[in-house]
C-alpha cells in the first residue's frame, strides 16, 4: 500500500467548554472563530485537531488533489508549504485562498448557513500541489465574517476538507524522479514509471542472454 | 464470471438496530452485530482478488442553529474506514488511523444537496488470503436518531480464478488492476500464443 488515497475533514466542533479536541469527540459544540484569523485545520487550536503538524518524512511524498470548505461567512482555504502560501494575488501579495463558494464542502451545500440553494464546485485543483519529502504543510481556514459558537444567540457550524495521495517508500522515490523528469505525479504515471523500469530490466536480461 | 462487480449495502435499522450507545464506537458493516450482517468476515481465498472502488455512508451537513446546541448538524457525523487484516487504510497526517471517509464527502445516497467530493483513487487492493472490513463510526448530534438513516455502501470488483492470477501479475508489473487491464493482459497472452 505504497500509494494511498487519504482524506482529512475538519469542523469547528469540540468537546463542550473547549476550543479544540484531539480527533473527534461524540458530545461536541460549535466553537467561535474570529474574522480574518488564520486557522490551521491540523493544529490550529480550534475544532478537531491532530497531535503534530502535517509533514512528510524523507520517504514520503504528498500530492494534494482537492480542498474545500463551507461556503458561508466568506470562508476560504489556503495551502501552506513550510512558510509559503500557495495561492497568491496577481500582484504577488497574500490572499485567503480558495473560497468556499468556489469549492464548497459538501458539494451542493447552500451559500449561506441557513440557505436552501445548492452551490456546486467552480474550482478544480489542477495542477495538484506537491509536498516534497521533509516539508511541512498546512491547510489554513479563514472566514471574513466571524463564526458564532455555542455560547452565542445562534450557533454556526463550518467544515473544511482536504483530499490527498500519500506516496510512501519506493513510490515516493519514483514520485521524486517523475518530478525531476517534469512528469505529473499521479498514480498512473507512477505505475507507468514502474513498467518502464521492468521493461528495461527485461531488455537487459534478454540482451545479456543473447550474447 | 471471473470478474464480477459487487456491491454491499448496510442499513443500521435492519435486524438488530444500531443505537446511540454506539456513538464513537467502531462497527463492522459485515459482522458488527448491528443492521444487516453476513455470516463471516469478508476475506479472499487463495484464488480471489478484490479491488475496493468506492465506499460511502450517510452524510451530515452543517448550518446555523439555536444557541448552546449542536443542532447545526443534519446528520449523525458518520464515517467509513477500510481495514485490511488489522491495518486501517486512511490515516491522519500524523500517521494515526482516522475515522475514514466522511459521509459528507462520499454520501450514500447521493443527493443534489450533498454530492461527492471524494473519489477513492487509487483503489484499495485486497490480496489473496487477506481479511478486509468496512468500519462504520458515527459521532452523533442533536438530530433525532433513526437507525434506518444510518447507512453505508461499498462497491468492489471480485476477481476469481484465472483473473485473480492475472490481477496479481498486473500488480507485480505495476499496472492498475481493473477490468480493462485484465482484458488487455488476456489479449496480450492470446496474441503471443497466436504468433508463436
Amino acid at each position: 500500500m505504497a500509494m494511498r488515497s487519504q482524506i482529512y475533514e475538519w469542523a469547528n466542533l469540540a468537546a463542550a467548554g473547549q476550543t479544540s479536541s484531539i480527533r473527534r469527540v461524540t458530545a461536541s459544540d460549535a466553537v467561535a472563530i474570529a474574522a480574518d484569523t488564520d486557522i490551521d485545520v491540523f493544529i490550529g487550536g480550534f475544532g478537531n485537531n491532530i497531535t503534530k503538524p502535517a509533514e512528510t518524512t524523507a520517504t514520503q511524498f504528498v500530492v494534494i488533489e482537492d480542498i474545500a470548505c463551507s461556503p458561508w461567512n466568506g470562508g476560504a482555504v489556503q495551502v501552506r508549504i513550510n512558510t509559503t502560501d500557495y495561492f497568491q494575488n496577481p500582484d504577488v501579495t497574500d490572499q485567503v485562498g480558495i473560497p468556499g463558494l468556489g469549492s464548497p464542502y459538501p458539494r451542493g451545500a447552500p451559500s449561506t448557513a441557513t440557505g436552501t440553494d445548492n452551490v456546486l464546485s467552480s474550482f478544480s485543483l489542477y495542477p495538484d500541489v506537491y509536498v516534497l519529502p521533509g516539508q511541512t504543510w498546512a491547510v489554513i481556514y479563514r472566514v471574513r465574517t466571524a463564526v458564532t459558537g455555542s455560547t452565542s444567540a445562534t450557533t454556526t457550524g463550518v467544515a473544511a476538507f482536504v483530499k490527498y495521495t500519500l506516496y510512501d517508500g519506493p513510490d515516493a522515490l519514483i514520485a521524486n524522479k517523475l518530478l525531476e523528469l517534469g512528469v505529473t505525479v499521479n498514480p498512473n504515471n507512477v505505475d507507468w514509471y514502474k513498467r518502464t523500469l521492468i521493461e528495461q530490466q527485461h531488455a537487459a536480461v534478454t540482451t545479456g542472454g543473447s550474447q | 464470471m471471473a470478474m464480477r462487480s459487487q456491491v454491499y449495502e448496510w442499513n443500521g435499522g435492519r435486524d438488530t438496530a444500531i443505537t446511540t450507545a454506539e456513538y464513537g464506537q467502531q462497527v463492522s458493516i459485515f459482522i458488527g452485530g448491528f443492521g444487516n450482517n453476513i455470516t463471516k468476515p469478508a476475506e479472499t481465498t487463495a484464488t480471489q482478488f478484490v479491488v475496493v472502488e468506492d465506499a460511502g455512508c450517510d452524510p451530515t451537513t452543517y448550518g446555523a442553529g439555536a444557541a448552546g446546541t449542536d443542532g447545526i448538524l443534519t446528520g449523525q457525523r458518520a464515517y467509513v474506514q477500510v481495514r485490511i487484516n488489522t491495518t486501517d487504510y486512511f490515516l491522519d497526517p500524523d500517521n494515526i488511523g482516522n475515522d475514514g471517509i466522511p459521509g459528507t464527502a462520499s454520501p450514500y445516497p447521493r443527493t443534489v444537496a450533498v454530492q461527492p467530493t471524494f473519489t477513492l483513487y487509487p483503489d484499495v487492493y485486497v490480496l489473496p488470503g487477506q481479511t478486509w472490513d468496512v468500519i462504520y463510526k458515527m459521532y452523533g448530534s442533536d438530530v433525532t436518531f433513526a437507525a434506518a438513516n444510518q447507512q453505508a455502501f461499498v462497491k468492489y470488483t471480485l476477481y476469481d480464478g484465472p483473473d485473480a492470477l492475472i490481477a496479481n501479475k498486473l500488480l507485480e508489473m505495476g499496472i492498475s488492476v481493473n477490468p480493462g487491464n485484465v482484458d488487455w493482459y488476456k489479449r496480450t497472452l492470446i496474441s503471443g500464443a497466436t504468433s508463436a
